[in-house]
């Protein structure tokens, strides 16, 4: 932990910019991790059961636990907040830390998306002015425009829908990618042999339920998928598409240039406008901007702009701030309606 | 009792039959006073070697703990066991018996379901369309899990199984199952088929030894002969 001192200076400053401090629990529901995450997060948190029998975990991230409250505390309307503590997370890097202290700063439930994007960042900024440092850079992303591109390629909608959800994954990704390129998730000789039990499933009781599917969600679904012919040039076209995609850095102020150029020389129907980006200055303070359309991958919840900043200090790169929007996050912790948010957290185990 | 060689050998199935049988052809002569049921034993003339029947997971866990010195068991169960275990044991070599693969079945009329992929699919349509999370019986909740998630299947829960693992999916307990089988006839008799990449972990009978106490004296000659 930084100096008490430097960790009040932060806290000040983003009050100063009119967020409310609050308090966060610090054990929360496994569940709640584990459904966003996966049963693999496991491994990377501090879980056990309660007397009642309930898993409970040390909070491993403050972000979820911000939108929990949210949600919980049946809040309405736009909300600024900030918050300071503590989050447990397990690392396979000994030398990481085991508690990471943090402070985060969000805007929930508001409708002015791109402002409240340019304001976090805005904040963000301003917080770095309380650390001594000599450069660095600030990069920024958009996994909107990533998913946008994806429902424009001409690939079967399951292709869509596995390739945009396991954006953030990118080894699992690149995998998906290969695959896409082999045509290799449909087998012709399983098919022709899995047809004549279609054809003869088909003529059963099809509300009978197997493994609490039924017999007509799986033929259904084992229609669509073999009417779902695909060429393995069609797959490598577009993976060659979304790799060359995946390449794209430049300062932020040619961002919308460069994404236009690339969409017109793969004849994707879709236009970019510089607006989009919550800034377009190349420099800010001691930071360089900088654009890049693979940035953005190391958390799932993220949907739309995404950014982090990166700063020289003592010769050495050190990743002191990591932020983006989440819109879908607190619908997925069991909100009716959608709920727009975004927000950062600033590292102070630098 | 410092000198003691504490040897884990599985205490019952296929597996300890094919043990002994090394002790055999080594004329190494098992002794037990209380008949074929007992669960400590020795080697005739070698008073300093103690043989212990366990359960094959069992023995994994004493040779963590040091309490085995020697232990027989299957490659998936060392690799199934916490890290912190398996850090503190020694392969020292696979044998040609007890092989079998511990893979991903699926009940036989999800006609549309072939590999991996189409299951992580599933696993969404679950999540989205049930509300439910696609359940996975097991007896190896850490490889499992380490597995699906490798193949992008993320939206699971797993019901760790004790015994019978293959009728989960028709009792209500689970969606499907990982299990380990050698031939595959059990899984299709019991109207299971196996996903085509779904091949977890290949196994194998395996002979282990604890590292905290691979210095005891007379270990090392005895692993020598046992392997040989």
């Amino acid at each position: 932990m930084k100096s008490k001192n430097l960790s009040e200076k932060i806290l000040k400053s983003v009050k100063g910019k009119g967020f409310k401090y609050i308090e966060l629990p610090s054990v929360i529901e496994t569940n709640h991790i584990v459904q966003r995450s996966g049963e693999n997060f496991r491994k990377f948190i501090f879980s056990f059961i309660d007397q009642n029998g309930n898993e409970l975990c040390l909070r491993p991230d403050l972000t979820i636990v911000s939108c929990l409250r949210y949600l919980e505390s049946n809040l309405r309307g736009k909300e600024k907040i900030f918050y300071s503590g503590q989050a447990f997370r397990k690392s396979q890097n000994r030398k990481d830390s085991i508690i990471r202290n943090q402070i985060g700063f969000e805007i929930i439930g508001s409708k002015d998306e791109k402002n409240d994007d340019k304001e976090i960042i805005n904040t963000s900024l301003n917080s770095l002015k309380n650390l001594k440092y000599t450069s660095g850079t600030l990069t920024l992303g958009n996994v909107e425009i990533f998913k946008l591109l994806i429902s424009k390629l001409d690939i079967p909608t399951r292709w869509k829908l596995r390739l945009s959800r396991h954006f953030w994954r990118e080894d699992y990704f690149n995998d998906l990618l290969k695959r896409l390129e082999t045509n290799s998730d449909v087998d012709p000789t399983i098919v022709e042999i899995d047809k004549k039990r279609y054809l003869k499933m088909l003529k059963g009781d099809k509300n009978s339920i197997v493994a609490e599917r039924s017999i007509e969600e799986i033929l259904k679904r084992f229609d669509k998928k073999i009417k779902d012919p695909r060429r393995p040039s069609k797959g490598r076209n577009v993976s060659k598409i979304i790799k060359e995609f995946l390449k794209i850095k430049c300062p932020i102020n040619k961002a919308a240039d460069v994404l236009n150029k690339f969409f017109k020389k793969y004849q994707i129907n879709l236009v970019v406008d510089q607006r989009y980006f919550p800034t377009s200055v190349n420099r800010t303070s001691k930071l360089n901007v900088v654009f890049s359309t693979s940035f953005g991958r190391q958390l799932e919840y993220y949907t739309g702009m995404v950014f982090k900043i990166d700063i020289k200090l003592n010769n050495k790169i050190k990743n002191i701030i990591n932020g983006g929007r989440y819109d879908q996050l607190i619908s997925d912790l069991g909100s009716k309606k959608q709920i727009s948010a975004v927000g950062a957290a600033l590292n102070l185990n630098y | 009792m410092k000198n003691i060689i504490n040897i884990g050998i599985p205490s019952k199935g296929r597996l300890r039959k094919d043990v002994l049988n090394i002790f055999k052809k080594k004329k190494l002569k098992l002794v037990s006073e209380r008949g074929e049921r007992d669960l400590i034993g020795s080697i005739k003339n070698k008073s300093n070697i103690k043989i212990l029947y366990l359960h094959a997971r069992e023995i994994i866990q004493r040779l963590g703990d040091g309490s085995l010195d020697i232990g027989f068991s299957g490659f998936d169960l060392l690799k199934e066991g916490e890290i912190n275990i398996q850090k503190k044991i020694n392969l020292v070599k696979k044998y040609e018996f007890g092989k079998a693969t511990l893979v991903v079945a699926i009940p036989d009329p999800w006609i549309d379901v072939q590999t991996v992929a189409d299951l992580e699919e599933i696993a969404f349509e679950f999540r989205d369309k049930k509300k439910k999370k696609l359940r996975v019986a097991t007896k190896y909740p850490n490889l499992t899990k380490e597995f699906l998630f490798s193949k992008g299947v993320t939206q699971f829960q797993l019901v760790e199984s004790l015994g019978a693992t293959e009728a989960y999916p028709f009792t209500g307990s689970a969606n499907l199952i990982t299990d380990i089988s050698s031939t595959g006839e059990t899984i299709k008799s019991n109207n299971l088929r196996i996903l085509k990449d779904g091949e977890i972990l290949k196994s194998q009978a395996c002979i282990f030894t604890s590292k905290k106490n691979f210095k005891k004296k007379g270990l090392k000659a005895l692993v020598k002969l046992l392997t040989k």
